[in-house]
């Protein structure tokens, strides 16, 4: 550093007498890319020298806002062939000077102020740069190629300005664009899932590639976003070739405001309210809209979410339909558990009286009364072959018959009256009942009611119709018995079980029991609602 | 009326003789056989009017003698002690039957059917039927002889729509409109054709499903026939139709 600063100074003295008229200050040099020095007005201010960008190589900008008057010089390095090099001088873009060789005649030795290197040099020339632009390309014709580039800014940097944005948006048939042109101030957009790009278009000029394009997230004033790398395309209505931006439209996690700020990227020395006055800035209002669907989306969706609430509906309806098959299923089984249970209290009726039966046959054989043996027989073969056959519902005629036999038989014991009345209207043949539903109660009348009232005895069996009910009865005229203790005779237990059993099972029927009992004689009423 | 006994025990075949001799006069008891080869040498040696056969007789049974016997120009009498197997056959057949220990009065009333019958002459065909019924298996019965006045007809289960109930007697509804009354309770035939799936609606109804066209809501529940018939279903049968009806 200290070898450079001596280098100038000496330049600064050599020099100083030669340009003073035009007042350029000697004394400072300032840098201004490749092998070029500058030197500037002695009163001027904001000498922004050597900017250097990206994408730009062997490009040396300097702003010389203040400035109206350059000088211009160019140093080599002892080791290098001076005369391959030639230089172009462009005064607003039109050639002043053109592939001039270094005139080595006006070369100086300028030490490096306490090194050793010695630099050769020379003064390209002295420029008025107030209003315009000075670009100096230096190249040495053994690499024609590789120019280096100094502008000299004498312009004010223009704003950069939006021309337009753009939105891309994917389509059956590839992508769409929407535009904005000319936007002020704030841009509204409003993103869908179709969406993918935005693009940003600027004015063009010959420094494009001093602009930076950041975009602010005002929630948070993060930089979401930062390029340099402008692109250029025959976008918007101007038939030429415009710089420009693509954005992926990812960047925008969420609706709300953003910030486009496009600024000329020089190592600015002042102060920053200078500076925004070459700042560009946009608001953005940023709305993703997430269903914004084609109609083939909606469809689709559609069809989606049909299948998804379809799958859920038909899981519920399963499971319903499961549980009812398992309902059902266990009022199957609770209807086979009664009957089974219907059954075995059924067939548990007959022991009381099939034993005592046999043992009056047996008397009459004794007595031998044959005839009478083989009537009671053949009604005892009746009852139990009722018992065994195990129907479920037998004809009031034939219930009547059984009751008729059973009576006759218990008649050989004890000597009793009884009657059976049935109701005229009823249809005894072809109205059912439960078998052996009566039996219990005529045989708890018999033993318990008027077996010690011998021939006195009497009980009285009707089958009635009262509307759509079948009521049947069973009265006696013995000495009662209190109907609410729970009986001790086993049949009326099994009939009290059994008519639960009836109910459970005729669900659209009601199986009503009643007792009376008093020193009287006892009353039992079984309905059968809705029987007819 | 020359009879003929037939029944693998001793017992009982005294039993039948007393009976038949006391309660009977009109029997002319001219043969006892206790096996079927016995019985239809009997028969064919003694050809009876009359021929009280026991169904279960060891491995055999009644039906093999009939099977055995090329002309079969007598009456039976059924006689089976507690025998599920073939009274549905012979309930089909409409023949008669008498049940162990037999009661004497039943004993008079077969008696004397089957002297009525034989004046007749009805009851050949009734043995073919029952013989062709025993063929098939349990509750595949395509036909049921159905004993009127001075006939018996065999009807197809599938030409019965329904039967309807007049106290001890039925109708029968056959699909050529036909009506036939039978003497015979409606339950003797629910009993029988139930198996079959025939549905006892009602007391008074029995209902072949196949001509079913819809359940009607009115009055409670209505089946309403292929026959434009209308038949009520009666509240202790209504789940039990229902249940009938899903199945089909």
């Amino acid at each position: 550093m200290k070898k450079t600063i001596f280098t100038f100074l000496s330049f600064i003295i050599s020099l100083s007498i030669v340009s003073a008229q035009k007042g350029i200050d000697f004394s400072k040099k300032y840098s201004a890319g490749g092998k070029l020095l500058m030197s500037v007005d002695s009163g001027a201010k904001n000498v922004y020298y050597a900017n250097v960008f990206p994408n730009q190589p062997n490009t040396s900008f300097s702003y010389l806002p203040d400035v109206n008057n350059l000088s211009i010089q160019i140093n080599f390095r002892k080791n290098i062939n001076i005369p391959s090099f030639r230089y172009t001088i462009l005064e607003d873009d039109k050639p002043i000077v053109v592939n001039q060789s270094i005139d080595s005649t006006k070369l100086e030795d300028t030490d490096a102020g306490g090194d050793e290197e010695i630099f050769s040099s020379t003064f390209l020339g002295t420029f008025a740069v107030k209003g315009k632009v000075i670009t100096v390309l230096v190249y040495s014709i053994e690499k024609p190629q590789d120019i280096e580039k100094s502008v000299f800014y004498g312009n004010p940097i223009p704003k950069a300005e939006i021309l337009a944005f753009s939105k891309r948006t994917a389509t059956e048939e590839g992508v769409d664009y929407s535009w904005v042109k000319h936007p002020k101030g704030k841009t509204k957009l409003t993103f869908s899932e179709k969406d993918d790009q935005i693009t940003i278009v600027k004015d063009k000029s010959a420094i494009d590639y001093l602009y930076y394009t950041s975009i602010i997230d005002k929630r948070n004033d993060k930089v979401i976003f930062e390029s340099t790398a402008w692109q250029y395309g025959g976008i918007v209505d101007k038939h030429e070739f415009l710089p420009f931006i693509d954005i992926d439209r990812s960047i925008f996690k969420k609706s709300g405001t953003y910030e486009i700020i496009i600024q000329p990227l020089i190592k600015w020395k002042t102060s920053s309210k200078e500076i925004q006055k070459y700042i560009t800035r946009h608001t953005l209002s940023i709305t993703l809209k997430e269903e914004n669907y084609t109609k083939k989306d909606l469809l689709v969706y559609g069809l989606i979410i049909c299948a998804v609430f379809g799958a859920i509906a038909g899981a519920i309806l399963t499971y319903v339909k499961k549980k009812e098959v398992k309902k059902l299923m266990q009022q199957f089984k609770e209807k086979e558990i009664a009957k089974l249970q219907l059954n075995s209290v059924r067939s548990q009726l007959n022991p009381h009286f099939l034993f005592n039966a046999l043992s009056g046959i047996q008397n009459l054989m004794n007595k031998n009364e044959i005839d009478n043996a083989n009537k009671y027989l053949s009604k005892f073969a009746r009852l139990t072959r009722n018992v065994l056959d195990d129907k479920e519902l037998i004809s009031l005629a034939q219930e009547g018959k059984l009751l008729d036999d059973y009576l006759q038989m218990e008649q050989l014991r004890f000597g009793f009256k009884y009657k059976i009345n049935q109701a005229e209207d009823l249809d005894l043949e072809n109205i059912e009942i439960p078998s052996m539903l009566l039996q219990p109660f005529v045989e708890n009348a018999v033993k318990h009611g008027i077996s010690q009232k011998a021939n006195d005895g009497e009980i009285i069996i009707v089958f009635n119709k009262k509307a759509n009910d079948l009521v049947l009865t069973v009265s006696d005229n013995g000495n009662g018995f209190d109907p609410m203790k729970k009986y001790n005779g086993l049949g009326l237990q099994l009939s009290d079980n059994r008519i639960a059993l009836l109910n459970s099972i005729y669900k659209e029927n009601r199986f009503i029991l009643e007792k009376q009992s008093s020193s009287e004689g006892t009353t039992i009423n079984l309905t059968l609602t809705d029987w007819l | 009326m020359k009879a003929i006994l037939i029944d693998d025990e001793i017992s009982n075949l005294e039993n039948l003789r007393t009976l038949l001799e006391k309660h009977c006069p009109q029997v002319n008891i001219v043969a006892a056989a206790q096996n079927v080869n016995d019985a239809v040498n009997a028969i064919e040696i003694y050809l009876p009017d009359l021929v009280f056969l026991d169904i279960q007789m060891g491995k055999q049974t009644g039906f093999d003698v009939l099977k055995a016997l090329p002309h079969r120009n007598f009456e039976v009498i059924f006689v089976t002690a507690y025998d599920q197997y073939g009274i549905q056959a012979v309930k089909f057949a409409a023949l008669d039957y008498l049940l162990k220990p037999v009661d004497i009065d039943e004993l008079k009333t077969a008696v004397n059917k089957a002297s009525q019958k034989l004046a007749a002459q009805t009851q050949t065909s009734q043995l073919d039927f029952l013989l062709q019924q025993l063929k098939r298996p349990e509750a595949t019965t395509s036909k049921i002889a159905l004993p009127m006045q001075s006939e018996i007809r065999y009807i197809a289960l599938s030409e019965i729509i329904r039967c309807e109930a007049d106290n001890t007697y039925t109708f029968f509804y056959l699909t050529d409109n036909e009506k036939i009354l039978v003497s015979k309770s409606l339950k003797e035939y629910a009993d029988l054709l139930k198996p079959n799936g025939f549905l006892r609606t009602h007391q008074s109804h029995l209902v072949n499903p196949a001509f079913v066209k819809s359940w009607l809501k009115e009055d409670g529940g209505v089946l309403l026939l292929a026959s434009g018939d209308k038949i009520p279903i009666s509240k202790p049968n209504r789940e039990i139709v229902k249940q009938a009806l899903q199945q089909l």
